[in-house]
């Protein structure tokens, strides 16, 4: 797209070998190919739900429900699957479909009565937790089949399943937003909605698209999220919202909508992990990552502001 | 006699970019000095040094004879100085009073406001404007964009200003409203306040100034005094060639019905309307602000969908739900509002022509980016667009440029009809004649365009008939021999005779 892009990705790309090569130093087990691709494990689950957040922001909206919709498919999942007595897959595709019919939802409150998004999700994250709790009652569910934990805790060629999972998203993503003609929309309709209207372009559906798709990766993370952890309980995901939307704006993505890239929202994610792992194995203590956290997002965006002032003329 | 603020030598750079050269300008108290040029020939930053905004790089202000170093804009209105801005810059939640004294509000002896104080005072200010009905306790975000202005003034005025700097202040005025704020600034001049008067609209400069300067590529062209100019003169100082037309309409060939709209309705705004457009036509739209114009407009392009009345284009009755069902049907629309409605101005050249034709573009639902770059530069070729290439980003482009932009749009869509709302508003005099010529161009080749305009000028000069809209009907209709600025505009304001004054006062009430 533009200069600044190139650039936000640059400084981000920069700073993420400097995290790579200080933490290891700190530690010699960090950089090491088990830990990396441990690392890839945990981080699949906030990843996967900041590529449909990507689409999200850059249409200048914003979900905060995804980790109650997380939390929600993780108890139906359960639901489905022990006390209806479906097969599994079949309860685990339902809880997929019903992360999307929870996007869905929220994209209707969006675009048909026109509720900011903001708003939309800030109530929905609070109704879709409360159902969770409502369902599972403080019952947690176990027992799972083995073959279910191939999904989060097994591997296909010594990288961990989900790890694969995550890589096909980030490429179906990247190209449809970078490439497409839904992609364009997205960023047409997030830096001038009116403009994009007046040019055609079908913004109300192109936003309940985002939304539900929004729903329906969250329901995806929820399945690999019970998978890794063998277990459903109804506070799963609370707060993943915040590392979800840290991420992307870490990469680039404006929080004003019709800029940002998926390539962005990797690196924001990886560096993002990188450090939370590496100063918790320099023995830091969690506190302590969160504020290193919060200092690097603001730095990034004040050099990013500088270049880009620069450059705009 | 002493000029009452002084440029000489004055420079300015950006980020290495030369925006004024050596400039020199002086006005002196009791007189109106017109300040023209093309846009981006470098008048906004001229003001913005004078408004303490920006720091010239070399030369000297001398204001009343003193050397004047304006290191904000407070420091260049503690020297009387004072600007009005084409943007107003007011507080829509606040009242008129608050609004006039914000920043330097009387007080009392206890330094809190002196409300009292505040509204006489507001109240004497106005009326010195001759704004009697401008209520001092008035939200200003209830007022009209005319009276909105005069709370400028008062502001400026509440402040002292003995010169006072007016950017383009009649762009979004409608003409009864600029008549009168003409005769506001003369009523100014007249008390010996020395004026800047930025505009691009001719027939005020001569109607008003005393002196015009003329500055092209930041450098000053000439000054001198209205009477030893003509129209001619001017516009050729302006753009550095002579511009022979301005209002090029060519006599094509009026051919077959494209768009006939049958009592067409939209909600209270648009009423009952019937119109025919032939292929070859320019039909003008002429109105005030509020007729219904604009609304007419949208309503055929589906922005907002007809409630009654029906729609044919070609002969076959269509329904028109959508802009891009209007646009599938061969309808283009550049709207009136070019950087809300028309363009995505933080993104590309190529970007924001391409908006229109994604799907065309594509194979399967995957942009062909040689295919998007390639319309983007024949588009710049074509329309003259004045750009580094098709990935600039729009807003860095003038106002003419960003409206060919718009036009390159729409035409990429391949329409028959093309309705163009304001098609120069806020352009410069060379930019207007190239549009004007493109869409003259474009009525030969067989489109038919509805051309909305406030500027009677280009309505008469452009349209091959001129329809007239009130209160969300067509009042009236003239052909080319018989629309004069007289029959329009008596039209535009007056009831018509037959109108019957009933169904008058019930619009108004609507």
């Amino acid at each position: 797209m533009s200069r600044y892009l190139v650039r936000h990705e640059t400084i981000l790309a920069v700073l993420l070998v400097l995290a790579l090569i200080v933490l290891s130093f700190q530690s010699d087990r960090f950089f090491t190919v088990d830990n990396l691709l441990n690392q890839g494990r945990l981080m699949a689950e906030v990843g996967l739900i900041a590529l449909a957040m990507t689409f999200v922001i850059v249409s200048a909206g914003i979900d905060l429900s995804v980790g109650s919709i997380l939390g929600l498919v993780a108890i139906l999942l359960g639901v489905f699957w022990q006390n209806l007595g479906l097969p599994l897959p079949l309860a685990m595709v339902l809880g997929v479909v019903a992360g999307g019919l929870a996007g869905l939802f929220n994209g209707i409150i969006i675009t048909r009565f026109r509720v900011p998004p903001l708003i939309a999700t800030l109530a929905t994250l609070a109704l879709y937790r409360g159902l969770a709790e409502g369902i599972s009652q403080a019952r947690s569910v176990r027992g799972y089949p083995e073959w279910f934990f191939v999904l989060g805790q097994g591997e296909v060629l010594g990288v961990p399943t989900q790890v694969w999972i995550f890589l096909v998203c980030a490429a179906v993503a990247a190209v449809v937003l970078g490439l497409s003609t839904f992609g364009r929309a997205t960023y047409a309709a997030g830096a001038n909605a009116v403009a994009a209207r007046f040019s055609g372009i079908p913004v109300d559906r192109t936003i309940l698209l985002i939304y539900t798709a929004s729903g329906l990766i969250s329901g995806l993370a929820a399945v690999i999220f019970v998978s890794r952890v063998s277990t459903t309980r109804s506070d799963m995901g609370t707060g993943l919202e915040l590392d979800v939307i840290t991420a992307v704006v870490l990469g680039g993505t404006s929080i004003f909508g019709g800029r940002g890239t998926i390539i962005g929202t990797l690196l924001g994610l990886m560096l993002m992990q990188a450090l939370k792992n590496g100063l918790a194995l320099a023995g830091v203590k969690g506190d302590g990552t969160i504020v290193v956290i919060g200092l690097i997002l603001i730095a990034t965006i004040i050099i990013s502001n500088l270049v880009r002032r620069e450059t705009d003329g | 006699m002493t000029a009452l603020i002084e440029l000489t030598g004055i420079s300015k750079s950006f980020a290495g970019v030369r925006v004024l050269q050596d400039i020199s300008f002086d006005v002196r108290a009791g007189e109106v000095h017109a300040l023209v040029g093309e846009n981006g020939a470098g008048k906004s930053t001229l003001i913005k040094i004078m408004g303490g905004v920006h720091r010239a790089d070399a030369g000297e202000i001398r204001v009343n004879g003193q050397s004047a170093q304006f290191a904000s804009p407070r420091a260049s209105a503690a020297s009387g100085i004072a600007v009005v801005h084409q943007e107003l810059l007011l507080f829509p939640d606040l009242s008129v009073a608050e609004n006039i004294f914000v920043g330097h509000a009387p007080r009392t002896g206890w330094g809190a406001l002196d409300w009292g104080k505040m509204r006489s005072r507001a109240r004497e200010l106005l009326d010195r404007l001759q704004s009697q009905h401008i209520d001092v306790d008035a939200r200003v975000g209830a007022l009209s964009v005319a009276n909105r202005q005069r709370v400028e003034i008062a502001r400026a005025l509440s402040q002292d200003a003995r010169a006072l700097i007016m950017d383009e202040p009649t762009a979004s005025l409608v003409e009864e409203d600029v008549q009168q704020l003409l005769a506001i600034v003369r009523l100014l001049r007249d008390k010996g306040v020395g004026i800047v008067y930025v505009s691009h609209k001719l027939p005020e400069i001569f109607a008003l100034a005393d002196r015009v300067t003329v500055l092209r590529d930041g450098t000053r062209v000439g000054t001198a005094p209205v009477a030893e100019l003509d129209e001619r003169k001017l516009v050729s100082m302006m753009v550095g060639r002579p511009i022979d037309q301005l209002f090029p309409k060519q006599e094509t060939k009026i051919g077959a019905p494209l768009l006939e709209v049958r009592n067409l309705s939209f909600g209270a705004v648009v009423r009952d309307v019937s119109l025919t457009l032939h292929a070859g036509e320019i039909l003008g739209v002429a109105g005030l602000i509020g007729s219904g114009r604009t609304e007419l407009a949208l309503t055929i392009f589906g922005i907002t969908p007809a409630t009654a009345g029906e729609i044919l284009i070609e002969g076959k009755a269509v329904r028109i739900e959508s802009p891009q069902r209007a646009r599938d049907l061969g309808i283009a629309y550049v709207p009136e509002d070019r950087g809300l409605q028309g363009l995505v101005r933080p993104q590309s050249i190529q970007e924001n022509i391409s908006l229109t034709v994604l799907k065309s573009l594509a194979t399967g639902t995957l942009i062909d980016h040689r295919k998007e770059e390639k319309l983007a530069r024949d588009s710049i070729a074509k329309f003259g667009i004045r750009a580094r290439g098709p990935r600039q980003i729009v807003r860095q482009l003038s106002g003419g440029n960003q409206q060919k932009v718009v036009l390159a749009k729409w035409l990429a869509t391949e329409p028959r009809i093309l309705i163009m709302d304001e098609p120069t508003r806020g352009i410069d005099v060379g930019a207007k004649s190239e549009i004007h010529a493109l869409m003259s161009a474009l009525a030969a080749r067989g489109l038919g365009i509805l051309m909305i305009s406030s500027e009677l000028p280009e309505v008469l000069g452009m349209s091959d008939r001129v329809l007239v809209m009130k209160n969300g009907r067509l009042v009236a209709e003239f052909d080319r021999m018989h629309a004069t600025a007289e029959a329009i505009g008596a039209a535009m304001t007056l009831a018509k005779a037959g109108d019957n004054t009933a169904t008058d006062a019930s619009g108004e009430a609507a």
